[in-house]
């Protein structure tokens, strides 16, 4: 289980601040997605909260540690993450990329077996990943990441490559961590955002614009002025409606 | 094709063989056993003393060659990737020049090691830096800058050559040794080069996990919990180390690097624990093979082995190029 707290967090490069006095805390048992327009921040957050990007000033803490003071080791055997893009550079089997993903943490024989098991991998161990589909891929990543059991899953735009059937797929596997990890998921799908993540914070220019359950969220004329375009709420069938953005005329 | 140890040991044995009887008088490989079971004739001695240890120095300098593309290919998560095109072989043949055309009164070995370390490791270093490694340049931008350094070092050598050269130095000599060649060594020289060869291999060994994780990319490498900048930094200290023993013994000797790590990859994988060994196991038979071809095609003279090897190598690395452009 690990908490992550972030304290007044400033991330710049030359001309331009990427994100400002951003204080947030998260902690298991929720799937926390962040969501906002291009360029509020998520990507940056998201790598800075991983100790990819080095925090300008403020801080980001892990179980009240300083990401700074973790060795890059240290980090992995407890942080799990799932880029926006991969390419790799040679054509590594399913097997492979579970191996290397469990000798972070020194796992055994029998935790890849489950995390093979858990993904429905099994068919898949000695096919080479120029073999695989979207949907193969995404399942044969966060086995890699989850086989070493990480206690802070960090993801940027799970979906981006993958058709809505394996996006929903990914979602319940990473709301299924949620239960027993800390989770946070970038999202630009606001849909699926809604459906899925227990609490959203909206970034938007570097800032937190609201940080709230998912309901309070996603909800008509809550997002309007941040994205810049007008959201209506359409019931699909009883019990079932979804938001829709309609550009400004 | 599968990662049999077996068809591998065959691979190198049948070189060793064939190195053993090819020469300018070729060997029978009646007369190559009874060498090895304590003949005295004149025949015999002659295998023993200088063939066998030529041989031999032939296949560690074809391990060393064989490692050395396997780091460079891992470093620079690219299968064209080899010493002597990105320049590092190339600043290695300037320190050994320098070494060899002015002797500075330390043993001539240890200086020809010594200086083509210091020249291997400062090119790669110049490669790294001119291709923009820190901004997280591609491949592609790595590559240029290193063939357009190898082409800058290759004419220092040269200005080297012409202007150091004089009546004590056989300038033909260094020339050919800039060809790429494997001299006859003292079974001293043979057990140094051995040892280096051991050390390096032990050393590049633990280099392997760090490799495979590069080849994730800097971010998911830094996520599985590897410092790339700081693995590359002990990689190309290690990887020019390498080299540099293969130049001293062997000259310039292009595109085994090349080759050894990209028919290792067919036969087992990309994962560098089994890829290192290979590499080593089919940079060894290569230089073996080609060494006997450079013995025994034109006799009495001997073609280069930077010669050979560049006619095989050539092709095969258009070959490389024209794969990877498939879709």
């Amino acid at each position: 289980m690990t908490q992550v707290c972030v304290n007044s967090l400033r991330v710049a490069v030359p001309g331009k601040t990427l994100l400002d006095d951003l204080n947030l805390e998260f902690s298991p048992g929720q799937l926390v997605g962040l969501i906002g327009p291009n360029g509020a921040g998520k990507t940056t957050l998201i790598k800075t909260l991983a100790g990819f990007q080095p925090a300008g000033t403020g801080s980001v803490t892990w179980n009240g540690r300083d990401i700074r003071q973790w060795t890059a080791r240290e980090r992995a055997a407890v942080c799990g993450y799932l880029p926006q893009h991969y390419v790799f550079a040679w054509d590594y089997n399913v097997r492979d990329l579970i191996e290397l993903g469990a000798a972070r943490v020194a796992a055994n024989e029998h935790s890849i077996a489950d995390a093979v098991r858990a993904h429905e991998l099994e068919a898949l161990v000695e096919r080479r990943w120029s073999t695989l589909s979207g949907g193969e891929r995404a399942r044969c990543l966060l086995a890699s990441v989850m086989v070493a059991a990480p206690a802070l899953l960090l993801v940027d735009e799970p979906g981006a490559s993958l058709d809505i059937r394996h996006r929903i797929d990914l979602l319940a596997r990473l709301r299924a961590t949620a239960a027993k990890a800390t989770v946070i998921v970038v999202m630009h799908d606001l849909e699926l955002a809604a459906r899925y993540c227990d609490r959203l914070v909206l970034l938007a220019n570097g800032r937190i614009a609201q940080d709230a359950p998912s309901a309070e969220v996603i909800a008509p004329g809550a997002l309007d002025a941040t994205f810049g375009v007008r959201f209506q709420r359409v019931a699909i069938r009883p019990g079932f409606d979804a938001m829709l953005g309609i550009p400004p005329s | 094709m599968g990662c049999s140890r077996l068809l591998l040991g065959a691979a190198l044995l049948g070189s060793l063989g064939f190195a053993a009887s090819a020469g300018h008088d070729w060997a029978t490989p009646a007369a190559v056993f009874r060498s090895l079971a304590g003949d005295d004739s004149l025949q015999s001695q002659l295998l023993i003393t200088w063939r066998y240890p030529r041989i031999l120095a032939a296949a560690l300098v074809g391990a060393l060659l064989g490692l050395g593309g396997a780091i460079f290919q891992g470093v620079f998560r690219n299968p064209l990737a080899e010493p002597y095109l990105l320049g590092s072989s190339g600043g290695a043949a300037v320190g050994a020049t320098i070494a060899l055309l002015m002797p500075m009164g330390l043993p001539s070995q240890w200086l020809l090691a010594g200086l083509s370390f210091l020249g291997a490791w400062g090119a790669t270093w110049l490669v790294l830096l001119v291709g923009g490694w820190r901004r997280g340049a591609d491949a592609a931008h790595l590559l240029l800058a290193g063939v357009a350094i190898a082409a800058m070092l290759g004419a220092v050598r040269s200005f080297m050559m012409l202007a150091l050269s004089d009546d004590t130095m056989n300038l033909q000599a260094v020339l050919s040794w800039t060809l790429g060649g494997i001299q006859t060594p003292s079974w001293w020289g043979l057990l140094l080069l051995g040892g280096l060869t051991v050390v390096a291999l032990a050393a590049v060994m633990t280099l392997a996990h760090g490799l495979d994780l590069l080849g994730l990319g800097d971010e998911q490498a830094h996520a599985f919990g590897l410092q790339p900048e700081r693995f590359v930094r002990w990689a190309v200290l290690i990887a020019s180390a390498v080299v540099a023993v293969a130049v001293a013994w062997g000259g310039l000797v292009a595109f085994v690097g090349l080759i050894a790590p990209h028919v290792a990859r067919w036969r087992c994988g990309p994962r560098h624990r089994r890829l290192l060994p290979e590499s080593a196991a089919i940079g060894a038979i290569l230089v073996v093979l080609c060494d006997g071809l450079a013995r025994s095609v034109l006799p009495p003279a001997e073609i280069p082995l930077g010669l050979i090897t560049a006619v095989f190598g050539g092709p095969f690395f258009l070959f490389v190029l024209a794969r990877r452009r498939r879709p």
